[in-house]
C-alpha cells in the first residue's frame, strides 16, 4: 500500500510545477509508472484523490502511462516486454534474460489554467 | 490551458531526506545497511545471528523499523548494541524522513555500522531510499523459489541477498538454483548467501562480506 506515498508526491511535486509555473489550477497530472513498482491502478485512483484534497490539484485529473519491464534474451539476443509476469523469452522460452527499465516513477507533466486567467 | 511538461522523479523529496541522511553518515563515517524482505523472511534472526560476529569486531548500531509493538528491538538490544525502533503506525515503509528522526536518538558518532531493518514487507520499502551504502535483501526458502520475478524490485538495486531459512528447504521444495537464476535476470551482480540463522550456515560469511564492505570503505559500494 505504497499507493498513498506516491499519490501524495505526484501531488506535492505537481503543486511545485504549478507554482514556478504560476498556474490557479492544475486539471491534469501525467506521470509514467513502471510495472516493477508494482503500483495499483485503482488504488493509486482512489489515493490521489485524498491526496489531492485542499490543494491547487483540487479538480486535478490522473493520467498514467504505464511501462512494461523490458527483458533481454541472453541467447537470441531479443529485447521484449514482460507482460502477465511471464519472463521466458517468446522466441527460444529462455529464462536467461537481464531486465532492463519498468522501475520509472515519473511526474512527466501537468496540464492547468494559468493565473492571470482567473476572474 | 497551459500545458507544461516535467520530468521529475517522483520520490524527489524523498531522496533529498536519504541524501542528507548519506551525507551525514559519510561525515561521521559510518556505513549504513538497509535490510529489506518480507514479514516473518526473518531479517531480525538474520540479525540476531551476525550482528555478535560483527560487533566483536566494529561497532554496530540498529535501526527497527515496525508497523507495531518494540518486540524486535527487544530482541536486537538483548545482544547489547545500541537499537532504537522505528514505529510507522501501520505505515506500510520506512521513509528517508522517518529515519532521519530515528538518527537523531543515536549516537553515531559511536557506531562502524548501522543497520537498518525495514519493515516487512516485500513490495513497498523497496521504493524508498533510506541514504543507505548498501541494500540487502533477505528471501526466505519457506516463500518459495518463484518469488523474486514476483517481487522484482526487492531484488533488483541490492548489493546482496540471503536466502535463509536453508534448512528447511529439503521440506518445502525450494529450489536454490531456480531462485538463484530468477535473482540473476534482475541483478547479475548481488552476492548471494544461503545462510540459516538456526544452524548457522552462511551466518559467518555474511558477517565477513558486510564487515568487508565496511573496512573497505563506503567508496568502494556502487549504486549507494
Amino acid at each position: 500500500m505504497h499507493e498513498f506515498a506516491v499519490a501524495k508526491a505526484l501531488v506535492d511535486a505537481a503543486i511545485d510545477v504549478a507554482r514556478d509555473a504560476k498556474m490557479c489550477r492544475v486539471t491534469r497530472l501525467r506521470c509514467r509508472i513502471g510495472d516493477m513498482r508494482q503500483v495499483d491502478s485503482w488504488l493509486l485512483e482512489e489515493a490521489f484523490v485524498l491526496a489531492r484534497e485542499g490543494t491547487v490539484c483540487e479538480v486535478a485529473e490522473l493520467s498514467v502511462e504505464r511501462r512494461h519491464m523490458r527483458l533481454e534474451c541472453e541467447q537470441c539476443g531479443i529485447v521484449f516486454d514482460v507482460r502477465d509476469w511471464d519472463w521466458r523469452c517468446p522466441d527460444c522460452g529462455s529464462t536467461g534474460c537481464n531486465a532492463h527499465g519498468g522501475d520509472e516513477l515519473e511526474l512527466t507533466g501537468i496540464d492547468g489554467d494559468p493565473a492571470d486567467d482567473e476572474d | 490551458m497551459m500545458k507544461i511538461e516535467t520530468l521529475r522523479n517522483v520520490f524527489e523529496k524523498n531522496d533529498q531526506a536519504a541524501d542528507q541522511n548519506r551525507a551525514e553518515f559519510n561525515r561521521l563515517d559510518v556505513t549504513c545497511v538497509n535490510l529489506l524482505g518480507g514479514a516473518g523472511a526473518g531479517k531480525t534472526a538474520t540479525l540476531e545471528a551476525i550482528v555478535p560476529q560483527l560487533s566483536k569486531r566494529i561497532r554496530v548500531g540498529v535501526l527497527e523499523g515496525d508497523l507495531a509493538t518494540t518486540r524486535d528491538a527487544e530482541r536486537i538490544a538483548a545482544l547489547d548494541v545500541p537499537v532504537v525502533q522505528l514505529l510507522t503506525d501501520g505505515g506500510c515503509h520506512l521513509n528517508a524522513t522517518l529515519v532521519q528522526h530515528g538518527i537523531a536518538s543515536l549516537a553515531l558518532t559511536d557506531l562502524d555500522l548501522l543497520v537498518i531493518e525495514n519493515v516487512g514487507n516485500p513490495i513497498c520499502p523497496a521504493n524508498f531510499d533510506l541514504g543507505e551504502h548498501l541494500r540487502i535483501s533477505v528471501l526466505s526458502v519457506t516463500e518459495g523459489d518463484d518469488k523474486p520475478q514476483k517481487y522484482p524490485l526487492l531484488f533488483k538495486n541490492v548489493d546482496a541477498v540471503l536466502i535463509t531459512k536453508c534448512d528447511l528447504a529439503p521440506y518445502v521444495n525450494f529450489d536454490i538454483e531456480r531462485a538463484k537464476g530468477e535473482i540473476r535476470t534482475l541483478n547479475p551482480t548481488a552476492a548471494i548467501f544461503e545462510t540459516s540463522a538456526k544452524t548457522g550456515v552462511g551466518v559467518h560469511e555474511t558477517a565477513a562480506w558486510i564487515q568487508s564492505v565496511v573496512r573497505r570503505g563506503r567508496g568502494a559500494v556502487t549504486g549507494a
